[in-house]
C-alpha cells in the first residue's frame, strides 16, 4: 500500500473531485456547464493512475504480512480503484459521454463483482448498478436499465438477509479511520441508495406501462422516505395524495383512503416544523394553504367516486335504485367485512407505531366501503361537503375562477348522487335545486370567451338537471287523482328551463357566423346529440290544453328527433356513439305525423 | 339549417373549423463557414408541406399545415402564418403564435428579427413587428370604415417566464409576478404592466425596451435568455356604439418566443414541460411527476391532480386546447450535428398538431332513456 503521506494525498485528491462534481459544478456557468465536472475527473484520473503504478510495483512499501495480509491489501487497493471508476463513470454520464460513462461503471462493476456482498462493498456496488440503470434509459434502452436496476434491487434484499450490517458508504473508502461514518448513518446512507433504487424502477415501470408496478413503486418509495426520514412533509403528503388518486382510478378505496389519511397527517406536521429562518413570508402561508385545499380536494374525489361506485352497483336498467339488489350487497358485505381487508392493509401501511395510529384515527371518519343506503351515502357525503368548503375557502371564485367552478361541479355531483339515494321525490327534487342554485349564478358571470369548456359544461349540467327536475314533478303529478295547475306550471318551467341550456349549449357549437357545423367534432358529438334528443323529448313533454299550440310542439319535436336520424344517414360513424337514442328517434319519427294526423283531425272536428 | 336554430343568441365561441392547432416548419440556412461533410444536411424539403428526415435506416417522413424553406422571406412567414390570426384577433378571438426548436435554431430571428437592430423598418424584421404593422392597419381601416361609431383600445404586457417565475418585462424593477384568474378576464398576471399602444410605433418601442430588459437580465443575473420564454400579450378592445348600446368585444394576441428546447444541460433541473423530461429523473423529490404520470391514464374516473400545470401552460391554457387560434412554428436548423434535436422537434410539431379545442362534456349517460 502506500505511505502514509501518499495516501492522504490521494485522500485529499477524492474530497477535492468529489467536491468539484457534487458542490462547484453547481456554480459553474452557462457557457462552461462542465467545467468544474472536467476537473474532478482530471483528478480522478490521477488517483486512477496512482493507484495502478502500484500495482505495476507489486506493492513493495507492504509490511510484510504474508499471503493473507497481500490478499486484504489487494482487496482494499481493488475496492478503492472501483470508487474511483464509479466517480469516473458518473462524471462521464453526467457530461454526456455515455460510453465512457458506461466503461468505467462497468469496470467498477467488475472490480466489485468478487466482494459485492461484503460491507465495503455492497452500497458502492449498488450504486454503480443505478447509474448503469440511468445510463441505459438515457439511451432509451429501458429494457436494459431494467435489468441492471432488478439486479441492484435483489443484491440489496440478498445482503439483507445474509448479512444486515450497516455497510461502509462509497464516500468512505478514502478516509481515514477517523473520519469514518458511525453505523447509524452508513444505515441511512445504504437505505438511500436503495429507495433510490426503487425509485428509479418505478420510473422504468412506468415507461415500461407497468402501471401497476410502477404505483407499488411509488408507494414503496413514499413509505421508505416516512421510515428513514427524508421527506418534506408538503411535498410527501401532495405525493401521497397524488397518489390515492391513481388508486382511485383502480377502485382501490381502501389503498385510496389510506393514502388521503396520511396525506393529512403528515401534511399537519408541515405547520409545526419551525421553517429554517422562522418567518416565513406570507406566500409561504399562501402556498400552504393552496397545498391544504389541494388535498382536501382529492378527499372530494375520494367521497365522489364511492358514492358514483355505489350508485353504479345499485341501479337498475333505468337508473333508479334496485331493492333486490341493495339486500343481496348488504349481506354479501356483512360477510366479507374484515376478511380480506386485513391482509391487504399490512401491505400499503405508512409510518411506523404513532404516526401510524394518527393516520388510523383519521380513515376512521368515512367508510371505505360502499355505502348501501341513504343514511351510510349521507355520511360519505358530508364528509365531502366538508371538504368542499375546505377546498372553496382557498379556491376563491376571485383568482381561481377553473378550481373554484370545478369545486362547484364537484359539489353538485355529491348533491347528484346523493339523490339517487333518497327514495322521497319531493326531497329529492330539493337537492336537485341545491345543484341550480349553486351553478345557475357562476354560470351567468362566465366569460365564454375565456372558459368555453366550462361554459359548456355547465350548461349541460343545469340543462341536465332542469330535465331530470322535470321528471321527477311528472312522476310525483302521476301519483296524483289529476295534475293540478301548479303542478302543470312547474312542470313546464322546469322544461322550458332545461330547454334553455340544451340550446345555449348547441348554440356554443356555431361557427361566428352563427351556423351549425356540418359535422361535429368527435368530442362534443355524444353531447350534442343527447341535447337534440332530450329537447324533442322536452316538446313531447310540454303540457298544454290548446290543441294548436301541442300540434306546433309534436311538430318542432319530430324535427329534432329527424335531426338526429338524418344526421346519422349522412355520418354512419356516429351512430355507435348514441344507438339508444337513434333507436328512439326513429320510432319517433315514424310515430308523430300519425299522432299529429289524428290530432289535426281531431281540432278541425271541433272547429 | 338545424331546427330550433335561434341564430340570435350570441356567444363568441369558436368554430370547429380551425381550433386545431396549425403547425408550420422552418427551416433555417446553415450557419456561415459551416463546412459540409458528406453534404452536412439531416432533411430535405420535399413539398410545401412535407419534410424528409435521413435518419438511418430508413428515412422519415413528416407532414405539416405548412413548411417553408431556407430560402423563404420574413416577409412570406408573416403572410402564411400569422395574417390570419390578426385578422382573427380583430373578430374577436383569441390568438397565439408559438416559435419552439432548439437554441440557435431561428425562434428569435423568426419571431423578432436579426438581433441588434431596434428598427423595425427593414426586411429581415421578424413576425412581432409585423403584426404589429398588420393589427393598426386592420384598426386604421376599420375606423375609417365605421366613423366615430367604433373606437378601439390596444394594451400590451411583456412577461417573461423563468425557472417557473415572472417576471415583468416592461418594469425591470418588478419580480415575482403571479397568475391569476378572472371570471371575465380569463387568465391575467397581477401586477403586470399594461402599456396602452396607439400605433405601430409605440408597439415597437415597447417591444425593444423589454427585449433589452431580457437580454440585461441575461447577462447581470446570470440567466441564459434561451432558457426564459417571453410572452408578448396585446389585448384588442373594441367599442361600437349602435343605438345607444355599446358594445364592447376585446381579444388577446399573444406572441410567444419560447426557451430552447434542447435537453436541458443539467439533468437536476425540471425541464420545459412543454417536452416530454429525460427518462430517469434522479431527484427524488420528482416522485410527484412520475405519479401524476399513473394518474393521467385514468379512465375517465373522477380524480384531481395536485399539481399544477406549469406557469406558461397555465398562462396559455386558451392557446393549448382552449378556445383560440393557435399556430406553432417549428424552427429546425437543417445541419446534420442537429439531427436528434431536429428529430425531437419535428415530433414534438407533430403531437402539436393532434391538441384540439377539447370541449369534453361530462355528460352522463345514465338515465337519459325512460
Amino acid at each position: 500500500m502506500a505511505t502514509p503521506a501518499e495516501w492522504a494525498s490521494l485522500c485529499e485528491k477524492f474530497r477535492s473531485a468529489v467536491n468539484l462534481s457534487y458542490v462547484e459544478s453547481k456554480k459553474d456557468p452557462e457557457t462552461e456547464p462542465y467545467r468544474s465536472k472536467y476537473s474532478a475527473r482530471e483528478l480522478l484520473e490521477g488517483i486512477k493512475q496512482q493507484l495502478g503504478s502500484e500495482e505495476a510495483e507489486g506493492s513493495p512499501g507492504g509490511v510484510g504480512g504474508g499471503a493473507a495480509g497481500a490478499d486484504e491489501r489487494e482487496r482494499q487497493r481493488a475496492v478503492a480503484l472501483a470508487a474511483v471508476e464509479y466517480e469516473l463513470g458518473v462524471n462521464h454520464t453526467d457530461t454526456q459521454e455515455y460510453s465512457a460513462g458506461e466503461e468505467h461503471l462497468v469496470k467498477c462493476a467488475q472490480l466489485l463483482e468478487p466482494h459485492r456482498l461484503s460491507r465495503e462493498c455492497v452500497s458502492l456496488y449498488i450504486q454503480a448498478q443505478n447509474n448503469l440503470g440511468i445510463l441505459w434509459s438515457e439511451r432509451d434502452n429501458i429494457k436494459t436499465a431494467q435489468t441492471y436496476l432488478e439486479s441492484a434491487e435483489a443484491l440489496y434484499n440478498q445482503y439483507m438477509k445474509e448479512n444486515g450490517n450497516p455497510p461502509l458508504d462509497s464516500s468512505e473508502h478514502f478516509m481515514d479511520e477517523e473520519e469514518k461514518l458511525t453505523d447509524q448513518e452508513r444505515s441511512k446512507r445504504f437505505e438511500k441508495v436503495y429507495t433510490h433504487t426503487l425509485y428509479y424502477l418505478a420510473q422504468v415501470y412506468q415507461h415500461l406501462e407497468m402501471i401497476e408496478k410502477a404505483a407499488q413503486y411509488c408507494h414503496t418509495t413514499l413509505k421508505r422516505q416516512l421510515e428513514y426520514s427524508g421527506y418534506y412533509p408538503v411535498e410527501w403528503a401532495l405525493n401521497a395524495a397524488t397518489l390515492s388518486q391513481y388508486y382511485l382510478t383502480k377502485q382501490c378505496f381502501m389503498e385510496s383512503r389510506h393514502c388521503l389519511a396520511a396525506a393529512s397527517v403528515i401534511f399537519g406536521q408541515a405547520g409545526q416544523v419551525p421553517s429554517a429562518e422562522d418567518n416565513e413570508t406570507e406566500q409561504d402561508q399562501q402556498d400552504l394553504r393552496q397545498r391544504r385545499a389541494e388535498i382536501a380536494r382529492c378527499w372530494i374525489k375520494y367521497c365522489l367516486n364511492l358514492l358514483q361506485g355505489a350508485r353504479k352497483l345499485l341501479e337498475d336498467n333505468i337508473g333508479e335504485l334496485d331493492p333486490d339488489r341493495q339486500s343481496e350487497l348488504k349481506a354479501q358485505q356483512k360477510k366479507e367485512e374484515d376478511e380480506k381487508e386485513e391482509d391487504r392493509k399490512k401491505a400499503v401501511l405508512f409510518g411506523t407505531s404513532d404516526l401510524c395510529d394518527s393516520i388510523l384515527a383519521m380513515e376512521e371518519k368515512v367508510s371505505c366501503v360502499f355505502p348501501l343506503d341513504f343514511k351510510e351515502a349521507r355520511e360519505v357525503f358530508l364528509v365531502g361537503q366538508n371538504y368542499v368548503n375546505e377546498a372553496k375557502d382557498f379556491f376563491q371564485v376571485d383568482g381561481y375562477v377553473t378550481d373554484h367552478i370545478e369545486i362547484l361541479q364537484d359539489h353538485s355531483a355529491l348533491f347528484k348522487v346523493l339523490a339517487f339515494f333518497e327514495e322521497d321525490y319531493e326531497r329529492r327534487c330539493k337537492m336537485h335545486k341545491r345543484r341550480i342554485d349553486m351553478l345557475e349564478p357562476i354560470y351567468a358571470g362566465l366569460n365564454p370567451q375565456y372558459y368555453l369548456l366550462l361554459s359548456r359544461q355547465l350548461q349541460f349540467e343545469l340543462a341536465d338537471t332542469y330535465y331530470e327536475m322535470m321528471d321527477l314533478k311528472v312522476a310525483i303529478g302521476n301519483k296524483l287523482e289529476e295534475l293540478d295547475s301548479h303542478t302543470i306550471k312547474k312542470i313546464n318551467s322546469l322544461a322550458q328551463m332545461a330547454m334553455k341550456y340544451y340550446e345555449l349549449f348547441l348554440d356554443s357549437l356555431r361557427s361566428p357566423d352563427k351556423i351549425f357545423p356540418e359535422t361535429l367534432e368527435e368530442d362534443v358529438l355524444r353531447p350534442a346529440m343527447v341535447a337534440k334528443f332530450h329537447i324533442a323529448r322536452l316538446y313531447g313533454k310540454l303540457i298544454t290544453s290548446d290543441g294548436k299550440k301541442q300540434l306546433e310542439n309534436m311538430q318542432t319535436s319530430l324535427e329534432y328527433y329527424s335531426f338526429l336520424v338524418d344526421y346519422c344517414e349522412k355520418h354512419t360513424d356516429a351512430v355507435q356513439a348514441i344507438e339508444t337514442e337513434l333507436e328512439l328517434s326513429r320510432e319517433m319519427v315514424g310515430l308523430l305525423p300519425t299522432r299529429m294526423e289524428r290530432l289535426r283531425a281531431k281540432l278541425s272536428t271541433f272547429t | 339549417m338545424a331546427p330550433g336554430s335561434k341564430g340570435d343568441t350570441a356567444l363568441a365561441a369558436s368554430s370547429a373549423e380551425g381550433d386545431a392547432i396549425k403547425v408550420f416548419v422552418r427551416v433555417r440556412p446553415l450557419e456561415e463557414g459551416t463546412v459540409l461533410a458528406d453534404n452536412g444536411l439531416c432533411l430535405s424539403v420535399l413539398s410545401s408541406n412535407t419534410i424528409r428526415l435521413n435518419s438511418k435506416p430508413e428515412p422519415k417522413i413528416f407532414t405539416f399545415d405548412h413548411v417553408a424553406d431556407v430560402d423563404t422571406t420574413q416577409e412570406s412567414v408573416f403572410s402564411s402564418v400569422a395574417k390570419k390570426i390578426v385578422e382573427s384577433c380583430m373578430n374577436g378571438y383569441n390568438g397565439t403564435i408559438f416559435a419552439y426548436g432548439q437554441t440557435g435554431s431561428g425562434k428569435t430571428f423568426t419571431m423578432m428579427g436579426p438581433p441588434d437592430s431596434d428598427n423595425f423598418t427593414h426586411n429581415l424584421r421578424g413576425v412581432i413587428p409585423r403584426s404589429f404593422e398588420y393589427l393598426f392597419f386592420l384598426i386604421e381601416r376599420e375606423k375609417e370604415k365605421a366613423g366615430a361609431e367604433k373606437s378601439f383600445l390596444c394594451k400590451c404586457s411583456f412577461i417573461e417566464i423563468y425557472n417557473e417565475q415572472l417576471f415583468d418585462l416592461l418594469d425591470s424593477a418588478s419580480a415575482g409576478l403571479f397568475l391569476r384568474e378572472h371570471i371575465t378576464k380569463g387568465v391575467f398576471v397581477v401586477g403586470a404592466v399594461e402599456q396602452v399602444l396607439t400605433s405601430a410605433a409605440e408597439a415597437y418601442k415597447v417591444l425593444t425596451t423589454g427585449w433589452r430588459n431580457r437580454r440585461v437580465a441575461s447577462t447581470s443575473m446570470n440567466r441564459e435568455s434561451s432558457r426564459s420564454h417571453a410572452v408578448f400579450t396585446i389585448t384588442v378592445e373594441s367599442m361600437e356604439k349602435t343605438n345607444d348600446v355599446m358594445n364592447i368585444r376585446s381579444s388577446l394576441l399573444n406572441l410567444v418566443d419560447l426557451a430552447g428546447s434542447e435537453r436541458q444541460k443539467d439533468t437536476h433541473t425540471e425541464g420545459v414541460r412543454l417536452k416530454e423530461a429525460g427518462n430517469i429523473n434522479r431527484s427524488l423529490s420528482c416522485l410527484g411527476q412520475v405519479i401524476t404520470a399513473l394518474v393521467d391514464v385514468g379512465n375517465g374516473k373522477q380524480r384531481h391532480i395536485c399539481y399544477r400545470d406549469s406557469r406558461l401552460t397555465f398562462l396559455l391554457r386558451d392557446s393549448l386546447g382552449g378556445n383560440a387560434k393557435t399556430c406553432i412554428i417549428a424552427n429546425i436548423n437543417p445541419g446534420s450535428r442537429c439531427f436528434g434535436e431536429t428529430l425531437s422537434t419535428l415530433n414534438f410539431a407533430q403531437r402539436a398538431k393532434l391538441i384540439k379545442n377539447k370541449a369534453v362534456i361530462n355528460e352522463d349517460t345514465q338515465g337519459n332513456v325512460k
